[in-house]
């Protein structure tokens, strides 16, 4: 069974009195440990499907499982409850809460969590270490690049351990260098830690990182490729 | 909850500026709020208190002010012969100031006897025995000496009238603290020679289960005869009399203390909403994360109770301060309204602060919790 099933999704909104389909009966399925990228010009639904996946925004038809959870029948309270335990979200500006530190940020998911104290310590120090900022744990958001933004705002999307990681667009404020150092991390996550990966980008070079390139066309989705699954290649 | 309290308090301090305006703002109205509360709560013990029912007051008819109050003093025996009759004490009323002064000085002249007698008063400073030997002595309520900065051996000249402090003293009845006790004869004498022998009232203790209102009838008709008429009433309800122009200032006070909590509310209200709407995208990504929009909604109002109850604390703590040193009083016509603190008022002060920072927090907490997340994501 995939750990994400989309089935007969569709979105309809209307905007400056049209109506607006950016998605139209998409169907996906997701297996566990698979990186997933979603490519398509502007405007095209990729971060709609994003959110739908994530529970933050509704779909007009259809449904999403992710795992055991039927994502579209739960209230926002209870998709807050999944988010929490089952869901990391890696946003294009970071969005770290200013007035805490990189470890306070990383930290502020597991207090939704039944964790200890000590718990969290060690789940933030392993989070920190895995994005490489052990040294700046104690920096607020402002003292940060903004490579290190982004890398805090990865391991706040790790740390509670979730089943699924989206990312919108991670690398798209970022520059050339700090892009590529941002790539290998998701690398890192998908090979090393066997993450399942769902991110959306406008760039080739991190698209190709994925084991499966998806493009949306006209609010269908079209398979570009097919690579491989976190550590083991399952055709091309 | 609580795991989240370091968010909440450096959220509530990132605009320290902001903040620290909004809580002097909420000091500023809680301050205002105790203070009409500590004058209408005066007035209420004035009016209301036992001793304003279980005694009367015998006043010349149709007179308003204590210095036009002429009543020979030996009324005093044919009072004092009526049925339900407790005591009598005549007494002369000097003041510095017959119209509405927050700085009067009122002096009661009575047989020190008497005055030793009342169960209301405790000498803090001096001694009974001094006062009783020396005819000019005097003993000056502590709000009295605090505000005139008066202490036991000190002389204390008003208008023409010149006493040597004997005594400091503490009174179960606030508004006594405000009083300067002489001997009444003394009294008589420093207003002319022509008062001799003429107090400004009487005051009469009525004894228990008898009617207060009903022996007023009996001695006013019973001094009809003589050759001043009197107007007999019970302590409260004299006292509210001789300061009904600043009961209706007092009942427009009340009306500001609600105005200053409005104002409070208001304030904080705003300050609520814009601290909210600078957060649109963080409370978004807080519920990204997987806090519940509910509980979102409680940070809000956590934060605006937070910044109330601080402000109100210190509002409140301030004026109690400057109630229990300041010793203020407003007085007319010789009767004279403290301004105390009490813990009622401390409680009332902090239950408003509570109520104004849950209702000020309350519609922007709303608004979090129900904003579409993805326009506030990408706001």
């Amino acid at each position: 069974m995939s750990l994400v099933e989309i089935r007969g999704l569709s979105k309809v909104f209307q905007k400056g009195g049209e109506t607006v389909k950016p998605l139209e009966d998409v169907d996906l399925d997701i297996e566990r440990g698979e990186f997933v990228s979603l490519m398509g010009p502007s405007g095209t639904g990729k971060s709609t499907l994003l959110n739908l996946v994530a529970g933050i925004d509704r779909p007009s038809a259809g449904s999403i499982r992710v795992g055991e959870t039927e994502v579209t029948k739960l209230s926002r309270a209870k998709l807050a409850d999944w988010r929490a335990g089952h869901l990391g979200y890696i946003f294009q500006t970071h969005n770290l809460i200013p007035v805490l530190t990189a470890y306070e940020n990383i930290e502020l998911p597991l207090f939704l969590l039944p964790l200890s104290r000590t718990e969290r310590q060690k789940r933030v120090n392993i989070a920190l270490d895995a994005v490489g900022l052990v040294d700046r744990a104690y920096h607020y958001p402002r003292q940060l690049s903004g490579g290190q933004e982004q890398r805090v705002g990865i391991a706040r999307a790790i740390v509670a351990n979730p089943q699924v990681i989206v990312a919108d667009e991670p690398t798209g404020s970022l520059d050339a260098d700090t892009g590529s150092q941002i790539r290998s991390l998701l690398c890192q996550l998908n090979e090393e830690l066997g993450m399942t990966l769902l991110l959306v980008t406008h760039d080739r070079e991190v698209a190709s990182l994925a084991g499966r390139q998806l493009r949306l066309d006209h609010g269908k989705i079209v398979e570009a490729s097919r690579v491989r699954v976190a550590n083991s290649t399952v055709g091309g | 909850m609580f795991r989240f309290a370091p968010y909440i308090w450096k959220g509530m301090i990132r605009h320290r500026a902001r903040t620290a305006m909004t809580i002097a703002g909420a000091a500023v109205g809680v301050f205002v709020f105790c203070c009409v509360g500590a004058v209408q709560q005066g007035l209420n013990r004035l009016t209301q208190g036992v001793a304003a029912n279980q005694s009367l007051i015998v006043f010349q008819e149709n007179r308003f002010c204590p210095t036009t109050s002429r009543l020979p003093q030996d009324y005093a025996t044919t009072i004092a012969k009526l049925d339900g009759v407790v005591g009598v004490v005549p007494m002369q009323v000097y003041t510095n100031n017959c119209r509405a002064s927050l700085d009067i000085i009122v002096f009661n002249g009575a047989p020190p006897t008497d005055i030793r007698k009342f169960d209301t008063l405790r000498l803090i400073e001096g001694g009974w025995e001094s006062f009783e030997s020396r005819s000019d002595a005097a003993i000056v309520g502590i709000h009295v000496a605090r505000r005139r900065g008066l202490s036991v051996g000190q002389s204390f000249t008003i208008g023409e009238v010149t006493v040597q402090i004997v005594g400091i003293f503490e009174s179960t009845v606030a508004n006594e603290e405000n009083l300067i006790y002489t001997h009444l004869d003394f009294l008589q004498r420093a207003a002319g020679s022509a008062n001799v022998g003429v107090c400004t009232l009487f005051e009469v203790l009525v004894r228990e289960g008898v009617d207060p209102d009903r022996l007023a009838t009996t001695i006013d008709s019973t001094l009809h005869s003589g050759p001043i008429a009197t107007t007999t009433r019970r302590k409260g309800a004299f006292q509210a009399s001789t300061l009904a122009d600043l009961v209706d200032l007092i009942e427009f006070a009340h009306w500001l203390g609600y105005a200053s909590v409005g104002l409070v509310l208001s304030l904080l209200a705003t300050t609520t909403l814009m601290a909210t709407q600078d957060r649109i995208k963080e409370h978004a990504v807080l519920q990204v994360l997987g806090v519940r929009p509910t509980r979102v909604a409680r940070f809000v109002i956590a934060e605006s109770l937070m910044i109330c109850l601080v402000g109100g604390t210190i509002g409140m703590l301030i004026a109690l301060t400057a109630l229990a040193w300041g010793g203020f009083a407003i007085g007319a016509e010789g009767a004279t309204i403290a301004f105390e603190p009490s813990w009622s008022l401390a409680v009332s002060g902090l239950a408003v602060s509570l109520l104004v920072g849950l209702l000020a927090g309350l519609v922007p907490a709303l608004k979090v919790a129900t904003a579409d997340l993805v326009p506030s994501l990408n706001q």
